[in-house]
């Protein structure tokens, strides 16, 4: 077994007795170098999760182990950690250089070695120039990477950033995406990256911890958690997903990753080709099809297709959405425009998928008492 | 448009006379100063109004006068050192106020903040009959604690409102970069909340010193302050010397005020 630069074990956080955990037995391994991102709605514990393991926080219980050395109740300041704030939390009596060198000072690092280090952190964010400013001349984005200048500057065991991009106007926020990402793939600082904005997740992290409700759902690669949802949760909370619940009627073949090919039956639909993991012949499964992976054809093609009526059409320039009506169900796909006729409201749709593309989620749906 | 109401007029009617309102209020408010000033130069023989003609004598008797440099010393003493006893216990309570939630945190902050809201005569009675068993009235200690009680609100209030506009990750990212609770309430805490505790202590040091009803009730037989002494004094004779001494106080205030601000405005144009 690989040693993992942080794991955390059987996390838990209750706020008051009597309420529900806040963090409920959450586990989670981390590599060195990995920029892991913890990603969920508002209120379903990211920031209490990042703050038990800087330690501004004491777990109900579990434990927090880093480099092989439990830390679950090393004090804050012993902790070695870099953390960046929503707020960003710049000191506002001191100017950017004494912002950034307030880390060294505590570390007793000799005033040359702050001078040297000071200004490699404010050169690797580009504000070499800004060292004299005070905090309040600078603009967000500024803030933003002084701020994380401040947290890189004492080489952290673990770089913790709460959603650091959220108070940044759209523009400067994909602008800093890359640089954050760019920065901790050259300091390989393990990072922690609480979001609850799942492209920013999908294109920054190495692993992704989708959250809800206190647990993680799931935690995988991005193409993991995109392509193969584990729950109905993760499917809807990153990217589109239409949902068709499907009756798995025999295995037909095995595919890559060790997943299996199935025939399902797919009420009212008719019988279809998807790919789930082994052995879920028999019970109900939630089928799970991206958008963008269903094919609209206006005339009908093939076998194993969904007719149906289309119910409404967006154009959006670079692609076209269309709600297809098919029996009771109405699914969302996306279509390429093209400069010729656009499909209208009332014309007929056939839908038909890859089969890869069709996803089960591995936990069966509970049958309704007959 | 609702956006026209935006535009002001280029000439507003109300705007002359809101002008003149403010100058009267501000005569009305600064007449009593005016008129002091005057007759503290003034050769009438009796505090009255107006001026027969200008002479420094009142001036040149203050320093004669010793009620009044023995009152001047004892009020400074006791404001010295109750701004200082007031700093240092309004701050942490301001801060534990402001930090933590505790149950009777209600009834605490009610208790600190009291003072302001009971009449000076009712607090003076009953700090006179307290003391009396416990040998501090006519002592330094009884008056100091007296005054330390009235003026500590005025630190726990403006200590709490320089509070309540800071970011308490800013705390949280100091301890994070290693620095311990000493190291982050002197190196950000107090610095972030430092406008409001000078503030604090300024009211603290004026009001201490200007303080008449306790001192009378505490000490007025065995340590009396200025302000005692100057009613003693107006009390026996009706000579503007009480008029001088009033300008000396005022411009000791003032000054108070002013070099503070100074200190403070050069230190942040210096940062
Ligand atoms: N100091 C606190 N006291 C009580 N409940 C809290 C406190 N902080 C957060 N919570 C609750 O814990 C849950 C998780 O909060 P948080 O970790 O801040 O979520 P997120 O960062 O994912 O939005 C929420 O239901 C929130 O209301
Ligand atoms: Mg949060």
């Amino acid at each position: 077994m690989t040693e993992s630069k942080l794991s955390i074990v059987d996390l838990t956080k209750r706020y008051a007795a009597g309420l529900d955990p806040a963090v409920d037995r959450l586990n989670m391994e981390v590599e060195e170098g990995h920029l892991v991102a913890l990603l969920g709605p508002s209120g379903c514990g990211k920031t209490t999760t990042l703050r038990m393991v800087a330690g501004l926080m004491d777990p109900t219980a579990g434990s927090i182990v880093v480099d092989g050395k439990e830390i679950t109740h090393t004090p804050v300041n012993k902790r070695g950690m870099g953390m960046v704030f929503q707020s960003y939390a710049l000191f506002p009596h001191m100017n950017v250089e004494q912002n950034v060198a307030f880390g060294l000072q505590m570390r007793q690092t000799s005033k040359s070695e702050q001078k040297r280090r000071v200004a490699g952190a404010l050169d690797m964010v580009q504000l070499g120039h800004l060292s004299k400013r005070q905090v309040k001349e600078l603009s967000g984005g500024q803030q933003q990477r002084i701020a994380l200048a401040r947290a890189l500057v004492v080489e952290p065991t673990l770089l913790l950033l709460d959603e650091p991009l959220s108070n940044l106007d759209a523009k400067l926020r994909e602008t800093m995406r890359t640089e954050i990402r760019s920065i901790q793939q050259r300091t390989r600082a393990t990072t922690l990256f609480v979001t609850h904005d799942q492209d920013e997740a999908l294109d920054m992290a190495d692993r992704i911890a989708v959250m809800n409700g206190g647990l993680i759902e799931q935690f995988g690669s991005p193409t993991d958690v995109y392509e193969r949802p584990r729950t109905r949760f993760v499917a809807n909370f990153i990217g589109q997903a239409n949902f068709l619940n499907a009756r798995v009627l025999s295995e037909t073949g095995s595919a890559a990753k060790g997943e299996t090919h199935y025939r399902v039956s797919i009420d009212g639909l008719g019988q279809f080709g998807a790919v789930g993991a082994p052995g879920l012949t028999g019970s109900t499964h939630e089928l799970v099809i991206r958008p963008h992976r269903l094919r609209v054809s206006l005339q009908p093609a093939g076998t194993e297709t969904i007719a149906g009526v289309i119910e409404r059409v967006n154009y959006t320039g670079d692609a076209l959405s269309v709600a297809v009506k098919a029996g009771d169900r109405v699914l969302q796909a996306q279509m390429p425009t093209s400069s010729g006729d656009l499909p209208r409201a009332g014309d007929a749709a056939y839908l038909s998928w890859n089969e890869q593309d069709a996803y089960l989620l591995p936990t069966p749906v509970k049958e309704p008492a007959a | 448009m609702s956006e026209a109401r935006l535009f002001k007029p280029r000439f507003n009617p109300a705007k002359p006379a809101f002008g003149i309102l403010v100058f009267l209020l501000y005569l009305f408010l600064l007449a009593p100063l005016l008129i002091v000033f005057v007759v503290s130069f003034a050769s009438n023989q009796y505090l009255s109004f107006p001026p027969e003609g200008l002479t420094f004598k009142w001036y040149e008797m203050l320093p004669e006068e010793s009620t009044f440099v023995n009152g001047m010393r004892v009020s400074l003493i006791v404001a010295v050192i109750v701004t200082a006893i007031v700093l240092a216990l309004g701050v942490p309570v301001a801060l534990a106020l402001d930090r933590f939630e505790f149950k009777a945190k209600a009834a605490v902050q009610s208790f600190f903040l009291s003072p302001l809201l009971i009449p000076s005569i009712v607090l003076a009675l009953g700090m006179v009959l307290l003391f009396g068993p416990l040998n501090l009235n006519n002592t330094y200690t009884g008056i100091i604690i007296g005054h330390v009680a009235i003026t500590i609100p005025f630190v726990i209030r403006t200590t709490l409102m320089s509070l309540a506009t800071t970011d308490t990750s800013c705390e949280a990212a100091a301890r994070i970069l290693g620095a311990g609770s000493w190291t982050v309430f002197r190196r950000i805490t107090l610095p972030i909340i430092q406008p409001g505790v000078i503030a604090g202590g300024v009211i603290a040091f004026i009001v201490s010193f200007d303080e008449a009803v306790i001192s009378l009730f505490v000490a007025e037989s065995g340590l009396p302050t200025l302000p005692v002494q100057v009613l003693r004094y107006v009390e026996n004779s009706a000579d503007a010397a009480v008029a001088a001494l009033s300008v000396i106080l005022i411009l000791i205030s003032l000054a108070v005020v002013v070099v503070v601000e100074r200190v403070m405005g050069l230190r942040k144009a210096l940062r």
